[in-house]
């Protein structure tokens, strides 16, 4: 066996016993001795930290957390509903203020009562007992409604 | 141990409970596995005053995740993942912060012990000179990869099977062998590396 053979073993077959030719390779080799040291070494400290226990939970521990649990799934439950609630509220309030924003703003773009829509009014108003209404009025030419003339 | 039938049928049907949303039915399971769950993350992450708050974050993901859980491995194999799961997060985590070691470990310290360990076993070793060696193997693992650090106390210090390793870690047997040569191989050559300098490298 050559050193590496024999370091190799020796870390793979970590708790097994050494075999004859490794022995007899390790008598007339101090660096693969010096190398079973350290595998000595490590085993006695690994066998040290697993001989040291770990500590005992708390008193209560397991019914401290199953309390902890039941908390967490209430708050849970409770966050989902308020989640589900303020989403919806969130929802109704932008579909409100885009009500609202509408309705401020389509009266002054629309064709009867904007500025826009004023010289329309005015022709409106000149043609009433002819024309009653220009919202829903059956135009067939709308260049009509361009030049201010209205539809006979 | 073994455990008898009722046992098992009794776990079989608290976790059954638990994952129909019944929290009260976890209560039995964490007394059962409290024990198993500190020696894990205590021997991982060796700080005693964290055991109980991570140990409580594992068995809060446990609960959290047991929908999943499928009867395929047994229950303790499953939760012990998470366990070590966990652990290998918190250690990633707080790795910057992981002090230099070196212990007060000597050389002529050592090379006392190793007399001593001529013995087969480490029982010439008195309470002074174990409480030595553990602190300075103990920092030695703490500078270690973590997958290191994992594979080698699960079966160095938890006793684990490479098989039983295989399955927690969800790993082939053969990978697990060549893990844990590795990681041994790695540990030696730090050691190696300490009796050299004398320091940290």
């Amino acid at each position: 066996m050559n050193c590496n053979e024999v370091r190799d073993f020796l870390t793979g077959q970590w708790d097994g016993g050494l075999p004859a030719e490794l022995r007899e390779h390790l008598a007339g080799c101090a660096g693969c001795m010096g190398y079973l040291r350290n595998v000595r070494l490590l085993q006695a400290g690994f066998r040290a930290l697993a001989d040291e226990s770990a500590p005992e939970p708390s008193l209560g521990f397991a019914a401290r957390l199953v309390r902890r649990l039941q908390e967490w799934e209430e708050k849970g439950t409770r966050s989902e509903f308020f989640e589900a609630v303020g989403r919806r509220f969130v929802y109704a309030t932008l579909v409100l203020t885009l009500a609202l924003l509408l309705g401020l703003a389509l009266p002054s773009t629309g064709p009867v009562r904007g500025i826009g829509g004023a010289e329309f009014l005015g022709l409106q108003s000149n043609n009433q007992a002819t024309q009653p209404d220009v919202v829903g009025a059956d135009f067939t030419d709308s260049r009509e409604l361009v030049s201010g003339r209205l539809p006979d | 141990m073994a455990r008898s039938e009722s046992e098992v049928s009794s776990e079989i049907d608290s976790i059954r409970r638990v994952q129909r949303g019944d929290g009260e039915a976890f209560g039995p399971l964490v007394e059962r596995y409290q024990q198993r769950i500190f020696s894990i993350v205590f021997h991982l992450v060796r700080r005693r005053d964290e055991v109980e708050d991570l140990a409580q974050e594992i068995l809060l993901k446990a609960f959290r995740a047991i929908r999943t859980y499928n009867f395929q491995s047994s229950f303790a194999t499953w939760l012990s993942r998470i366990a070590v799961n966990h652990c290998y997060d918190y250690l990633r985590k707080v790795r910057s912060s992981r002090l230099s070691y070196y212990s007060e470990m000597t050389e002529e310290s050592a090379r006392e012990l190793e007399r001593k360990l001529e013995t087969p076993e480490s029982r010439g070793l008195d309470h002074g000179e174990k409480l030595s060696l553990r602190e300075f193997v103990g920092a030695l693992l703490a500078r270690a990869p973590e997958d290191d650090r994992v594979i080698l106390t699960l079966k160095e210090l938890e006793d684990y099977s490479v098989e039983e390793i295989s399955e927690l870690l969800k790993l082939k047997s053969s990978t697990v062998k060549v893990r844990l040569h590795r990681a041994r191989k790695r540990m030696l050559e730090d050691l190696e590396r300490w009796r050299r300098e004398g320091k940290e490298p």
